[in-house]
Formats: structure tokens, sequence, C-alpha cells
């Protein structure tokens, strides 16, 4: 090829110039190199900035569950500090700090240009100090001291504590503290978070029942009060069977709040003398203990233990203190509610839209006018979607669905707020340009040779849609479909508009008829993340909150972006070997 | 609205000084006590600096309560009266009083005014980096650094950290302020009280939460900015304010702030829609109680703001006919 080039610059004969050099263009274009070269070069830093992103999420979100070595440090003035190194960073002290120091220190903050280390501490104790992280130069530390006594409780309130256990009472009888595992004690710890779980399952399930029973007639009868007005027959029959029902319910609900009482009394007998570093006591209650460990002594296998329990509390448990502690189950539960919702909805309107608009609509001016506006529509911003939703569907549609179906609740809105079925719909509105755009060029794929042979054999347009062209346009659909979800499943903007909220512990789906309630507002884990990085009180103590969060999004949205990816595959090779 | 926080400290009597750390509750509220009867579903929407006292409120409401559906959307105090107008939401803290135009609109629509309850004490803090070496910021000096329009008598726009006597590292460094939004009642409280209404410079950068603002001095040296003492990290330190030019500095300590000494102390609200006269139903009812309980105050005290006296705890309960 180059011998070929450097032949045609040598002849001189009767070429024209215009064409030679424009030849020797063509030439250098068509072998392809640098174009080579730049789409590798924009592949890897595409590569290297999605694994660099991963891998800081990955490695903080991880890290965060470890339990980490607690130190004590004291100080030259002689204050103490006891707990988890956080992070440490380089600053330059001023220099009245710098002239306080001994002249060994101040040589070696001359020798480092002006600058010395510091270390920040999570403390703890946040009811004990007012504090619950600290900064320690290292030129003002007298000794560090890694002690095996020194203890980290993760309480229900306040949250950590790092001390040591001064006594602890069972049944309120003072014991011999002989180590966390010791049997009496992990027995007592085991037995008062079973009761206050047993607490929970009665306060919630059976307490829960009769109140919602109650709900149920006085709803009734504020009804019968709207329709027939208070002074009607059928007002005054509601209302003694409003009091004859309540008069059963109170008999239940005393019974039950009798047996809550009495496993209070005996969960209040087992309490836990905790000490800080400096000696000041804190007395809690067993049951609001949610873990303690040894941070300094201990093997792989207690750590471990700890990490994993850390993990399934995350995972299962309802978010404490203000989100800043115990799980997100809840928001797990919402955005996968929602997401799915979204694409039971999506999917069969961005089908028929794309099916009608390709298949069935006479290719013209107003159907491009159409697809351009749908193609228009994927690129405005979703806060504007937020503003639609909230507008038509929560105020306009909600509000009208209050006053018609649910005016005994009035003024307290049933439908008329955001809510996770205005959250669904207000998704799938943003994501269904997706699926149409998709969808189209899914069925525009499908050669006209095989349309034209299921017609030529007889079958009717909808049959040849229905058995061949959908069948084949089947994965290309779910490719839509799947893009739509990943969306979906990530927007925050416009779900703050429309029903996701910082706190909601209550599932959308539950055991109250009519078991689904598409009403209710919910938690989001993408809502989540956004909280606790930037609505918490302590902004450090949330920030590897934030990445734990973030990881569990990413793999929920892998998770399910792999199922459908899976589910297209299988369809793509049910097909692999029939195409012409 | 200074005049007005003091007046109303002084009327609650008074109230022992605390310690730095072993700041607690007024042992004069009452413990609060389970009653039956109280269900339906517990909606606030409004302030961003009483977001995380309303969320741990409800937590442990709910624990007492758990079916009462809770919900807590927390945008910023302006989005609190619509909210409680359209009915959709029974509370609606806020980090301000509410303006007229705002309890006037209330009124047109039901015919009386909102009813607000103190909650907690919040001592606005100024943050700047934690290795900033300033001490201590007049009225004055804050309003040339954060306004454009100098209406509290600041001679000239303050650009640099020489200006308010800083040395070393950040002499020539240019001021980097941070603030919040437009719908926030902290941003509200700042402009009426250190800025006698004036405008913000364009150069303030605008943050969504009071927690942003927090984050952003933490990470920008050179930084400025203002938002609840709840949100104190070990990253920014809250520097000491004075009222004039020539009075003493206070930093934001419970002590300063329940004396009225701390300029920028004040109450954190919550509005309910109530009829005059008429009782509310249990839900609303205990709501309340609990927020003047022990337990409640307790939690205004684990999101780091100062409790509510107990006189003043009392003066609202019989204020909105709960007790």
């Amino acid at each position: 090829m180059m011998s070929a080039m450097t032949e045609t610059v040598a002849a001189p004969a009767d070429t024209v110039p215009m064409s030679q050099s424009a030849g020797r263009r063509t030439d250098l274009r068509s072998r392809g190199e640098p174009a080579l070269w730049s789409l590798g070069g924009a592949l890897a830093i595409g590569v290297v900035m999605i694994l660099g992103f991963l891998v800081l999420v990955f490695s903080n979100g991880v890290a965060t569950f470890i339990p980490k070595p607690l130190t004590v440090v004291t100080a030259i003035d002689g204050t103490v500090t006891a707990g988890e190194p956080f992070r440490s960073e380089l600053y330059k002290p001023t220099p009245e700090e710098i002239a306080t120091l001994t002249p060994d220190w101040q040589e070696r903050i001359k020798a480092e240009n002006g600058y010395a280390s510091r270390t920040l501490y999570r403390m703890g104790n946040f009811d004990i100090y007012g504090e619950d992280f600290r900064w320690v130069p290292d030129f003002a530390v007298a000794k560090f001291e890694q002690p095996k006594n020194l203890l980290f409780f993760e309480r229900m309130e306040w949250g950590a504590f790092v001390g040591t256990v001064k006594s602890f009472k069972i049944d309120g009888v003072d014991q011999a503290f002989a180590g966390l595992g010791d049997p009496k004690f992990t027995k007592v710890h085991a037995d008062s978070r079973e009761r206050a779980e047993a607490i929970r399952n009665i306060e919630r399930g059976d307490i829960g029942a009769i109140n919602h029973a109650l709900d149920v007639e006085r709803l009734a009868l504020r009804k019968i009060e709207l329709s027939a007005g208070r002074n009607s027959a059928e007002f005054k029959a509601a209302q003694d069977r409003l009091n004859s029902v309540s008069g059963d319910l109170q008999k239940r609900y005393d019974a039950l709040t009798a047996e809550v009482q009495k496993l209070r009394a005996a969960n209040a007998g087992n309490t836990l003398t905790l000490a800080e570093i400096g000696g000041r006591e804190k007395t809690i209650e067993f049951s609001y203990l949610v873990r303690a460990y040894a941070a300094n002594d201990m093997n792989l296998a207690q750590t471990l233990g700890v990490y994993f329990s850390r993990w399934w509390e995350f995972l299962s448990a309802e978010p404490r203190e203000a989100n800043t502690e115990g799980g997100v189950f809840p928001a797990i539960f919402g955005t996968a509610a929602m997401t799915l919702l979204m694409v039971i909805v999506v999917a069969p309107f961005g089908v028929l839209t794309a099916l009608y608009l390709r298949e069935y609509a006479k290719q013209g001016r107003l159907v491009s006018f159409v697809r351009i506006s749908v193609n228009n529509l994927a690129g405005v911003p979703s806060i504007v979607y937020g503003v639609f939703g909230l507008g038509f569907f929560a105020y306009m549609l909600g509000g009208s669905i209050d006053s018609l179906f649910y005016p005994e609740r009035l003024p307290n809105p049933t439908f008329g707020t955001g809510g996770l079925l205005w959250a669904a719909l207000t998704l799938a509105l943003l994501t269904v340009p997706v699926v149409i755009v998709a969808t189209e060029e899914a069925l525009a794929a499908v050669p006209r040779s095989t349309r034209e042979g299921s017609l030529a054999c007889g079958a009717s347009k909808w049959q040849t849609i229905r058995y061949i062209v959908l069948p084949r346009a089947m994965p290309g659909v779910m490719t839509g479909v799947i893009l739509a979800m990943a969306r979906g499943a990530g927007e925050v903007a416009p779900l703050m508009l429309v029903g996701v909220v910082k706190l909601a512990p209550q599932l959308p789906v539950d055991g109250i008829f009519p078991f689904v309630h598409l009403e209710r507002s919910f938690m989001h884990l993408g809502f989540h993340i956004f909280d606790v990085g930037f609505q918490s009180r302590n902004a450090e103590a949330g920030k590897p909150m934030v990445f734990v969060t973030t990881v569990l999004l990413i793999a929920l949205v892998t998770l399910v972006n792999a199922t459908a990816i899976i589910v297209r595959s299988r369809l793509k090779k049910r097909f692999a070997g029939s195409q012409f | 609205m200074i005049k007005h926080f003091a007046g109303a400290l002084a009327v609650a009597g008074t109230f022992a000084a605390f310690g730095a750390y072993a700041l607690d509750v007024d042992p004069a509220l009452k413990e609060y006590k389970k009653t039956s009867g109280v269900e339906g579903s517990l909606k606030s929407v409004g302030s961003d600096t009483l977001n995380n006292v309303m969320t741990l409120w409800a937590e442990s409401f709910n624990k007492e309560y758990p079916n009462v559906k809770v919900e807590i959307e927390g945008k910023g105090s302006g989005t609190a009266p619509p909210a409680l107008i359209s009915g959709a939401a029974q509370f609606a803290p806020m980090s301000r009083p509410m303006k007229a135009g705002e309890i006037d609109d209330f009124e047109k629509k039901y015919g009386y005014k909102p009813t607000g309850i103190r909650v907690a004490v919040d001592a606005l803090a100024v943050f700047v980096n934690k290795d900033n070496p300033i001490k201590c910021l007049s009225f004055a000096q804050a309003d040339a650094i954060f306004s454009k329009t100098r209406l509290m008598g600041g001679k000239e726009d303050i650009k640099t950290w020489s200006q308010v006597g800083v040395t070393g590292e950040w002499a020539n460094k240019p001021i980097s302020m941070y603030g919040r939004n437009s719908a926030s009642g902290t941003y509200g409280y700042f402009k009426e009280v250190v800025m006698e209404n004036g405008d913000f410079k364009d150069s303030v950068k605008e943050q969504a939460g009071s927690s942003a603002v927090v984050q952003a001095i933490a990470s920008d040296k050179f930084a400025i900015g203002y938002s609840g003492v709840g949100y104190k990290t070990a990253d920014v330190k809250a520097i000491e304010i004075k009222a004039k030019d020539n009075g003493t500095c206070y930093d934001g300590s419970p002590e300063n702030a329940y004396k009225g000494d701390y300029p920028i102390t004040r109450f954190l609200y919550v509005y309910m829609n109530r009829k005059p006269g008429a009782p509310m139903e249990p839900l609303r009812n205990e709501f309340v109680k609990f927020i003047f309980s022990k337990q409640g105050q307790t939690g205004v005290l684990k999101d780091g703001y100062y409790p509510i006296p107990s006189a003043i705890a009392f003066q609202d309960l019989k204020a909105t006919g709960v007790e």
C-alpha cells in the first residue's frame, strides 16, 4: 500500500496534482488508523472513569462496616480521647501554636515545610460529650494506647458508645461482668432484644389491626354523617355499632397492652451501666443495645461476625436516629416497588404507541411530528416531570379521587398528595420515550420479507404483528424496557415532589386490606443517599453511609438489569436460527 | 426579632444555666405517657433545619404508637405554609415565624390564624473552616461580607480575610461565601437580623441544605457560611458574634443562647391548623404533648439544638389548648 502510494507520487506523467493529493488523503484515511486510535482512546478513557468511580464507591462502601480498632490518645495537656481513628490529614499549624511546642517538634515541623499531621477520631458518646468527632494533632499526643478492655457499643439511641462495662443487672440483681463472651451477658442481651421484638410485633401487628378496625368504623360513621346527616336513623345505627365494636376492641386492646407492659417491665430490670474513658457513666436497658464488641481484642471470625451482622442490619432493618443509623429496608422496598410499578405501566403503553406509529399510522407529516415530539420528551429535564406529576396527578387527579371516593377522610388527603402510584406514573411518563424509540427501532428491524411471507400465507395484519413481528422485535423491546428501568431506578429529582419522603417506615404493601397501598408515600434509595449525605446532622458520620447506600443502589440496578438481560438473551436465542 | 426572643425568655423566668457539656432538658418538663385512641397519619412538610428533629420526634412517637403513619418532608420553611394551607401536612415546621402574607393566605382560606408553637432554641452559627484563626465578627462585618447593600453600616465591602483582621495564610485570600437558598427560613432569618433585609451578594453560593453548607465550608479553607448550630461538625468552627461593633463577643453556647446574649438566637417553630377554641384530634394533641415532654426535648438535644425552657413549653401547651 505504502509503496504503491509513493509510486503514484513519483510518477509525474499524466496525473493532475489536485487528484494526487486527494488520493493521498483518501489512502491515509482508508487505513483507518487515526480513527482506530481515537476510538480506542475514547473507550479507554470511558472505562477508566467508570472503573475509577466503581473502585471509589466500592472500596469506601465495602470497608464501612469493618470494625476498626479503638485508640486511646492521651494529650500532653492531659485530655484523653478514645475512639476510632477516622482519617488523617496534613495541615499548617499557626505560628502561635508552633511556638508552644518543644524544640524537637518545632524542628520536625520546620523540616516538613511547616506541615504537621493530625487525625480525626470518632469518639461516640454524643450524649455525654456534645460532640462526636475530634481532631488531635500528632504533636499534642503524649501516648497512644489500644487497651483490650475498651469496648464499642452500638445503641438504639444516641449512636455509638466507647467505653467499658461498669456493671450489669439481670432482673434488678447486680452481676459480675466477665467479658462480652460471658454466657450470662449474651443470654440477657438476646432475651431482652427478643422481648423488644415481641413488643414491636404486638404493637405493630395486633394493636395495629385493632386500631385499623376502629378507624374503619369511624370512617364509615363519618361517611354516613356526610351523606345522610347527623340526625338520620342510619347515623344512629352506625353510631351504636361503633360503640359496641369499640367496646370489644377496647377489651382486646387492654389485654394486649397489659402483655406489652409485662414485657416492658421484664426488660426494665435488665440494665447495663457503661463508663466512658473519663469515668462518666450511662445506664441503658439491654433492649437498647444493638451490639457490643471488644474492638482491640477480636479474632478474624469475630470481626467477620460483626461485619456481616452490620450488613444484615443495614439490609433488613428500619432506619434509626433520623436515618443516620440502622437499615434501609423501607428504602429498598420502596425503590423496587416503584420501579416495578413503573415498568408495568410503561411497557404496554410504550409498546402500543410504537406499534401504532410504525405499523398502522400513515407515515406522513403528522407522524413525523409525533415522533419528533416523543424524541424531544426525552430531553425535558426530569424535574419538569416532577412538577407536572405533582400538579396533574397528585393535585388534580388525586384531589378529584379524594373528593369522590374518600370524602370522609378530608381534609387529610388520601390520593391528593404525593404517593407511590403518582411517583410511578410520573417516572413512566419520563421513561416512555425510551421504550417507544427502542420498540420502533426493533419493529423496523424485522425484515419485510418475513411480514410479506406471513401475509402471503393468508394471515391478517394483526395476526402478522402478533405472531411474527412482535416476537422477533421482543429483544429490542426488552432493551428499551431495561434502559427505562435503569433510568427510573436511578432518578431522584422528580420523585422528591411526588411522593418520596425522608421517613416512611410503613411499607406500601402490608397485611391490611387492600394489601397494596398505592397512595402511601415511600422511601427511596436515591433520595436516601441525598438525605444522609446532605441533610443529616453530622455530615462526617453520614459520609460512609452514603457510600454503602450507593453500593446497594448500584447492586440493585445491576440485579434488575441482569435479570432483564438474561430474559432478553433467551428470547434472542429462540429466534437465532429462524432468520432468512 | 432579637428583642422578641430575649423578651420571651424573660417571661420564661430564670432558666438554670448549663455547663457546655452537661446540657440537659428542663427537669420541670413532664415525662410523656402513652394514651389510647391515637391513630391516623402524621405528615410534616417544611423546614430543613428542623428536618432531623422532626424525624427524631416521629421515630420516637412511632415507637409509642406504631400504627401512626409517619411522613416527613423538609425542603425549606418556605414550603411549609402552602402545605399547611392545602392540607397536605398537619405539621409545618419552620425555622422562622410565619410572615404576615403567609398568615393572610391561611386566614383567607380558613377564617382564623394558624397556631404556632416554639419547639426548640437554635443559636444560628456562623461557620468558618476549622483552621481559620478568626475569633469574632460583628453584625456590620458579617453584613459587609454577605451583603451588597450593607444596611448595617459597614463602610466598605469586605472581600478578603485581611479586612476582618485575619493574618497569615488567610490575609490575601478572597472570602468565599456559602448560604442557604431562598426557600429556607435560615436564609430569611439571617437576611432580616444580620443584614437588615438587605440583599445578598450574587457571589454567595446557595446550598440546598444546612448540612451542605457545613460540608462546603469543611472542604473550602477560605469559606464562611451560616446554618443551625445543630449541624456543626469537627471540620468547621463556629465563631463568636457581636451585635454592635463596640459590643462584647459571645459564642453560641447554651448559656449565651438562653440568656439572649448571643445575638442570633432564635426559636424554631411548628405551625398547625387549629380552629381556635376547638380541641385538636388525639393524634395532633398527643404529638404536641410529646414535643414538649422530656422525651421530645431529648430529641432536640440529640440533633444538637437547645431544648425549650419549661415555662415556654407550658405557655405554648396552653395556647394550643393541649393542656
